[in-house]
């Protein structure tokens, strides 16, 4: 696949979705603002307790989670007939047209989240990079599972929307509830568990996506 | 010589549901094959799979030389797919989307506009909306053009745009069919 190919199948479909992206930043922007929380940034990231790790992880990673699933569903077909049948029709292997889809909702959900975040800041609460970087790890896995939903149906479909959910629970918990159990304090272990399992679920949800879109029957 | 594309019993089934029968037979170059479908579903069906777009569930249907089931790319490189429904498009839009299409199939954006602007000349006359999925599909210069139920009014822009390349079109009843296959003798599905 050529980068100009790439370039312009992820410019039309962001392109044909930037309403539901402008209306997800302005979410984001408005729930950034008034998340409630009252720890300073200045506190130390690696050895906040399990309190401040899940007030300053909550609200990003299940938030923006929500945000990246909605992006990622709305990427199916029949929303754009025209652009289907185009990627459809056009000679381009599953897996990489998979890539080049899921930029997508990787590129929206990653905006979303930036806005999120410079809201929380603007506020004076906007959690630690490290923190936020966890954030960002578990919207780009929960997204990336969401994508597979779109190429199912019925109770397949429903099934991997809740993996894609349980995803992000899961990375909550890492990130949350190891670190304060490691043997010495700062040695983020959640940092580590929690990026490394959103690293692994999102590589084999992209692979999987590959497949599915190579199998995918349109009639 | 062999003939750009070979349908051999080809079925297709989707979740346990005959679309479409097996069939057999075969479009060489340049040539105009219509076929008679007993309904819609099979008409889509008959035209996806011919086209690339959908994998046969049994028999073998070849595109050229390849297998879409195994080579899909090098199938898609051959042949074009004119779906039934038209595509809504303004003038400015269309020049958006032509640039996109060239992008996908790797060809000049300036020779794939005036490409376009020819093929649009050939199909003066026909509405935009109708005009617009003929003129893309024709842009990569395709070996086999498959159109699922075409108009029968647009049969001569039709055949004059698509020039040397062969044509594959599926029909609901046999007027249409012979209006772009006048020979049409097996036609029938």
């Amino acid at each position: 696949m050529t980068a100009r190919a790439l370039r312009a199948l992820v410019e039309a479909r962001l392109g044909a979705e930037r309403r539901a992206i402008a209306f997800a930043c302005a979410t984001a922007a408005v729930v950034g603002f008034i998340q409630p929380h009252g720890i300073m940034t200045i506190t130390d990231p690696l050895g906040a307790d399990i309190a401040i790790r899940s007030v300053w992880l909550a609200g990003p990673m299940f938030f923006c989670s929500t945000i990246a699933i909605a992006i990622a569903l709305v990427q199916g077909p029949g929303r754009h007939p025209y652009l289907d049948a185009s990627e459809s029709s056009a000679p381009l292997f599953g897996r990489e047209l998979a890539r080049a889809k899921a930029l997508v909702p990787v590129i929206a959900s990653l905006l979303a989240a930036f806005v999120y975040w410079f809201a929380q800041f603007l506020t004076g609460f906007a959690a630690p990079p490290t923190f936020f970087a966890l954030a960002l790890a578990c919207v780009l896995a929960s997204g990336l599972v969401a994508l597979n939903a779109t190429v199912r149906s019925g109770v397949a479909k429903a099934v991997t929307i809740a993996l894609a959910g349980t995803v992000s629970i899961c990375a909550f918990v890492l990130a949350v509830y190891v670190d304060p159990f490691a043997k010495q304090r700062g040695d983020a272990i959640g940092v580590a568990s929690e990026l490394l399992f959103c690293a692994i679920v999102g590589f084999f949800a992209l692979r999987e996506y590959g497949e599915a879109l190579a199998r995918y029957d349109p009639v | 010589m062999t003939p750009i594309l070979r349908v051999r019993d080809a079925a297709y089934t989707s979740h346990g549901r005959a679309i479409v029968p097996p069939v057999r037979f075969d479009v060489h170059a340049s040539e105009r094959v219509a076929r008679v479908c007993a309904n819609a579903n099979e008409a889509r069906g008959l035209a996806m799979m011919c086209a690339a777009l959908a994998r046969t569930t049994s028999g073998t249907l070849l595109i050229g030389e390849y297998d879409p089931r195994v080579q899909p790319v090098h199938c898609k490189r051959l042949a074009g797919y004119v779906a039934h429904d038209p595509l809504p498009l303004s003038r400015d839009e269309l020049l958006r989307f032509v640039d996109y299409r060239a992008a996908l199939w790797d060809i000049d954006p300036a020779r794939a506009r005036a490409h376009v602007h020819l093929l649009l000349e050939r199909l003066e006359g026909l509405h935009e909306a109708f005009a617009y999925p003929i003129a893309v599909a024709l842009l990569p210069f395709p070996q086999l053009l498959v159109l699922d139920r075409p108009h029968p009014a647009f049969a001569a822009h039709v055949l004059a745009a698509a020039g040397s390349c062969a044509l594959l079109s599926t029909h609901l009843d046999e007027s249409s069919a012979r209006a772009y296959a006048p020979a049409l003798a097996e036609a029938r599905a």
